[in-house]
């Protein structure tokens, strides 16, 4: 199908996509790289009167060390993500799980920032930016703020992004030997994750220090197995097991014909045991 | 708008650069386009001054319709044409066999997606918004889902007739028997898509002289032609269709969609009108898979021998008719498997609901039964203790057998071959799961297990399926073929109405020209009902009756051409006459070459073709229904995650007679495509249906295996030649989809022990969060792993 018409503005700077946005109010929306926006207008699901083309702000594409911290800018394509040294060396759970998005075309033209502020939580991203407790920068008519990933995703399709702001930069931090695993569970490749866990892991001494553990799709917004993960705190490593059987306690994931609410949450168990499995071994 | 504006009449040349004789590999003339996009799809029609149709559809599942009000739609600029029932001339219903659906809903509407309006308008979305414009009064009735509620005397008919659209009975042998070991069980087939890839589109063009010229992807396009000239009150002649590029069909495109709509507002606006509907729309453009819920009972001696079969089938047909009733009669024929069974009742019942209508597709309605009929010999294996494999072939039906519908199994017949040959076929090799590619792990890509829980499993099931249009039908088919010189050389214009659908009917009637008249060049004209109707492109039906039809239209040329030569020539040859290489020869003589022969003027002939007859099915379902079999086996071998549902098919192996392989690489592609088709079914495809509505009208949540769920197939071919066909030829297309469902569900059942009795097999069973539990052994003489605590056999 083929959207329904719009007009479109380039953006030349951050600065300039805000006073756009300004402009056009929430009639507009952002253009990154197109891959969550254009299907669902295709679809009829969003009908914007004005597209703000931020695809050309390339002093958003890259990738820094900041420190304990990496920096992403907002427009820095998956597939420079999942092939940067500095993120697979650093952050080894973000190259990797940016490499599951969508498909290589999805990859090569997919945004970050774009995919963050879409807001899926069926995306596989969001739910890893929370077990990192990542921190994005926002740029809005008044300067710029940071939020912390967990106040970040609101709702179904909904952030804590205002009409007339912009994501600009996700910093993550270093990961130091932590241990980490994506899991996700589809029927096809490139199909959207049923469930995904994402698991990081330190350790100390022999015995788990700390566990952060994100959801895929569990809930309208990206959620954290808080019961495993305290379970897991200061715990040994032969607890592992026991203590993903509280995965999914207090969740309450849809059903719908993907998978029942009770198949999710079987999901979320047997992924979460296999991640931290592998967040262990790594 | 003048026929000026039309596309181009003219003939295009196909093939000339794509040589080969029947029995060689040749690529299809389509192929090599569509990989590089320049193939023309129906849904590339253009014309200047085209106007675009869109249809306004019911989103109620059932209701009545109170009034239809379109004026302010019509009143709209840039709409050209708002019509409805009212405006339909002649017949305002269609249907092949039952013409019992609506052209344009009045009164009721009886599935979601029903037809209700139609528009024509300059511009798709100013078409899309005048269907918003139109205000319809509904009355919300209460949806009929299931066939069994269908079925109940006291539920409302949907129908004058009732809501039963067909029953079939079958009463083979004693229906009384009685055996020492029984089994018994319920299964289920979901709603499978055709899900072909070129959505439905045409163009239709009105001639100014209020005819009409229709451009369309179908498969049968006489009676597509003589269903639209029904409605549209024309001659036959004045409605003129010509096949345009079609991307796949698979029996989705045998019924009409847009092909009333758009001749109707092309007549009306006075411009050409081009429909083409959108992924969405399509799932409801076009009937499925019949769903279907089978209770059968199989009887044995203790050595295995089969005594009998019981089986009660009940298919949901959906809203109206289309090829209901064949696939009624088909799964009833072939309800018992390819077995010698010497008592049978079967009961077949197709139940009108307020689902989407349901007919042709791939496996017509063998496809079900089979499902049914090959778990059920696991079942019997596994209580008497035997191998499946020695239990199916100490029953596979022989020559000289009787179907349970009373027919004699006619020669070959090689159900006990493809058995052993698919069971002596080399195993895939067990392979480290650590350290694997990815792509050959359950979940693939997606990296979820590292060997936890990763259980295989064998499985094999054998199928079989008529070829062709039965129990009686005139089935037939019409080719011209035209030998003359152009440029000095001898060229063959070959000329059927066989729409090629992607099977490779083209290249296989220039391959079987060149093959009877010796002429290295050959155009295979555009399809279009100026000639005789080829019938569908369907049943696996076109190689053997479109194929037959042309062999016979070359021979009578041929005949032709000999007495041209004798007449010039004399008939004392030493010899017989024979074509080649351009040229006439008498043994190994040259007499003459074709392009002087012909010199003054070419020789056309054309003919129609029929198989043998066949005859309906008495009150006792007996009588000779059909006039070709074909037979394939699979054996499948899977990897399942027991913990996550998930699956990889690690190999499929098959075994299909086929007659005489015209073209290899052809049949390789038909037998590699219906494995896909079959693996979807077994794992994937299901329309999944809630209160009469399509919940997954997406190629996003309507899951099509992708060439990553493929697995390599293994296949041996036998050339077993039927006496009566063209070649010694049998359909290929249709067997390779039968029972390679059945294969993979017993694999995974050797794999994990559960009973799974439905298809698609969804995660959730095979991890045990939903269905029954645990109740079997793996078969015996599996590879699969063996446990002890899986219980046995109640």
């Amino acid at each position: 199908m083929i959207p329904l018409k719009f007009d479109y503005e380039v953006a030349e700077s951050a600065q300039h996509a805000v006073e756009l946005l300004g402009q056009h109010g929430d009639e507009a929306k952002l253009l990154a790289g197109g891959h969550s926006l254009l299907p669902i207008m295709k679809l009829r699901l969003a009908a914007p009167t004005v597209l703000i083309d931020i695809g050309r702000l390339n002093d958003l594409n890259y990738v820094r060390e900041d420190g304990d911290k990496l920096a992403i800018g907002a427009m820095t394509r998956h597939t420079d993500v999942e092939h940067s040294d500095l993120v697979k060396s650093e952050c080894g759970i973000l190259a990797y799980t940016a490499g599951l998005v969508g498909d290589p075309q999805v990859r090569h033209r997919g945004t970050i920032g774009g995919s963050l502020a879409h807001g899926d939580a069926a995306s596989d991203l969001p739910g890893v930016f929370l077990a990192l407790d990542a921190e994005f920068k926002i740029t809005g008519s008044g300067g710029d703020r940071t939020i912390a990933a967990a106040d970040f995703f609101e709702d179904y399709l909904m952030t804590a992004l205002a009409p007339d702001e912009i994501l600009t930069e996700v910093r993550v931090p270093k990961l130091n030997g932590a241990g980490w695993s994506y899991r996700k569970f589809n029927r096809r490749a490139q199909d959207w994750a049923v469930v995904g866990v994402g698991a990081i892991l330190e350790r100390s001494n022999g015995s788990i220090s700390s566990a952060r553990i994100g959801f895929t799709n569990m809930a309208s917004v990206p959620v954290r197995a808080s019961a495993t993960e305290q379970a897991l705190s200061g715990a040994s490593v032969d607890s592992i097991a026991e203590a993903a059987e509280s995965a999914a306690d207090g969740t309450s994931p849809s059903s719908d014909i993907a998978a029942s609410s009770e198949f999710r949450q079987h999901l979320a168990r047997v992924l979460t045991k296999r991640a931290l499995d592998e967040a262990l071994s790594r | 708008m003048k026929a000026e504006s039309a596309p181009t009449r003219e003939r295009p040349k196909i093939l000339p650069s794509n040589p080969g004789k029947i029995g060689e590999s040749r690529p299809r003339a389509d192929g090599v386009p569509k990989v590089r996009g320049e193939f023309e799809y129906s849904s590339d029609l253009r014309v200047d001054g085209m106007l675009w149709g869109a249809t306004l559809r019911s989103p109620h599942p059932h209701a009545n319709i109170w009034s239809i009000d379109t004026a302010e739609a019509e009143d709209m600029p840039g709409v050209y044409s708002v019509l409805t029932h009212e405006d339909v001339p002649g017949r305002k219903v269609y249907g092949m066999e039952v013409p019992d659906q609506p052209v344009l809903a009045w009164e009721h509407v009886r599935y979601e997606g029903e037809p209700i309006a139609v528009v024509a308008a300059d511009h798709p979305e100013t078409a899309r918004r005048a269907l918003e414009k139109i205000a319809v009064d509904y009355e919300i009735l209460d949806p009929i889902t299931d066939p069994a509620e269908a079925l109940r005397e006291d539920t409302p008919k949907l129908h004058l007739s009732g809501n039963v659209l067909k029953e079939v009975h079958i009463k083979h042998g004693d229906v009384e028997a009685t055996a020492d070991v029984v089994v018994s069980g319920e299964y289920e087939v979901g709603m499978q898509d055709q899900a072909f890839l070129g959505p439905e589109s045409g163009m239709a063009v009105p001639d100014g002289r209020g005819g009409v010229d229709l451009f369309i992807s179908t498969q049968w396009l006489h009676i597509d032609r003589d269903q639209i000239a029904e409605s549209l009150d024309l001659p036959p002649e004045d409605v003129r269709l010509t096949l345009s590029g079609v991307g796949g069909a698979f029996g989705g495109r045998e019924d009409l969609s847009m092909q009333i709509h758009s001749c109707m507002l092309a007549l009306d606006a006075g411009r050409p009108v081009k429909m083409m509907y959108n992924r969405e729309e399509s799932f409801y453009g076009h009937v499925h898979r019949h769903p279907c819920k089978m209770e059968y009972e199989h009887g044995a001696d203790r050595e295995g021998n089969l005594v009998y079969v019981k089986a009660r089938l009940v298919f949901d047909g959906g809203a109206y008719a289309s090829s209901s009733n064949a696939v009624c009669l088909n799964a009833g024929t072939f309800a018992c498997g390819p077995y010698d069974v010497p008592n049978a009742r079967i009961d077949s019942y197709m139940l009108y609901t307020n689902n989407p209508p349901c007919g042709a597709m791939r496996g017509f309605g063998a496809v079900q039964v089979c499902f049914a009929h090959e778990t059920q010999m696991d079942k019997l294996a596994n209580k008497l203790g035997m191998n499946p494999v020695e239990l199916r072939l100490k029953n596979a039906m022989k020559p000289g057998d009787k179907f349970p519908f009373g027919q004699t199994v006619p020669e070959p017949a090689p159900v006990a071959e493809i058995l052993e040959r698919v069971e002596n076929m080399p195993m895939p090799e067990e392979e480290e799961i650590i350290g694997r590619d990815l792509r050959r792990l359950p979940g693939g890509v997606s990296n979820v297990t590292r060997g936890e829980g990763v259980k295989r499993g064998v499985g094999y099931a054998v199928g079989y399926k008529n070829i062709g249009f039965s129990a009686g039908f005139d089935d037939y088919s019409t080719a011209s073929i035209a030998l003359s010189v152009e440029d000095g050389e001898p060229i063959i214009y070959v000329h059927t109405a066989a729409a090629e659908v992607g099977q490779g009917g083209v290249t296989l009637q220039a391959q079987i020209s060149r093959t009877e008249l010796g002429v290295e060049n050959v155009a295979v004209l555009p399809a279009d009902t100026r000639i005789g109707s080829a019938g569908s492109t369907s049943a696996s039906r076109q190689s053997y009756v479109t194929g037959g039809a042309v062999k016979m239209a070359c021979e009578a040329v041929r005949g032709k051409v000999f007495e041209r030569v004798r007449e010039e020539f004399g008939d004392e040859f030493g010899g017989e006459l024979s074509m080649e290489d351009g040229s006439v020869l008498a043994g190994n003589r040259r007499i003459v070459a074709l392009a002087e022969l012909l010199e003054n003027g070419g020789i056309e002939e054309t003919v129609v073709y029929r198989h043998k007859p066949t005859y309906p099915l008495d009150e006792n379902g007996q009588g000779d229904a059909h006039f070709q079999f074909a037979f394939a086996a699979h054996r499948a071998v899977v990897e399942v995650d027991e913990e996550l549902g998930l699956v990889r098919v690690v190999e499929i192996a098959t075994a299909q007679d086929v007659g005489k392989i015209m073209n290899p690489q052809s049949l390789e592609g038909q037998i590699q495509g219906g494995v896909a088709q079959g693996l979807g079914l077994a794992l994937l495809e299901e329309i999944q249906m809630k209160d009469g509505k399509v919940q997954n009208a997406s190629f996003t949540d309507y899951l099509l295996p992708t060439i990553l769920d493929m697995p390599p197939v293994r296949m041996e071919v036998l050339e077993l030649a039927d006496p009566d066909s063209p070649y010694g030829l049998k359909g290929v297309g249709e067997p390779p989809t039968i029972s390679s469902t059945p294969a993979i569900v017993a694999a995974l059942r050797d794999a994990t022990g559960r009973e799974l009795n439905r298809v698609p097999v969804k995660p959730e069973q095979l991890a045990g969060i939903e269905g029954e539990p645990i109740r079997r052994a793996p078969q015996p003489g599996s590879r699969g792993p063996v446990a002890d605590d899986l219980g046995s056999e109640a």
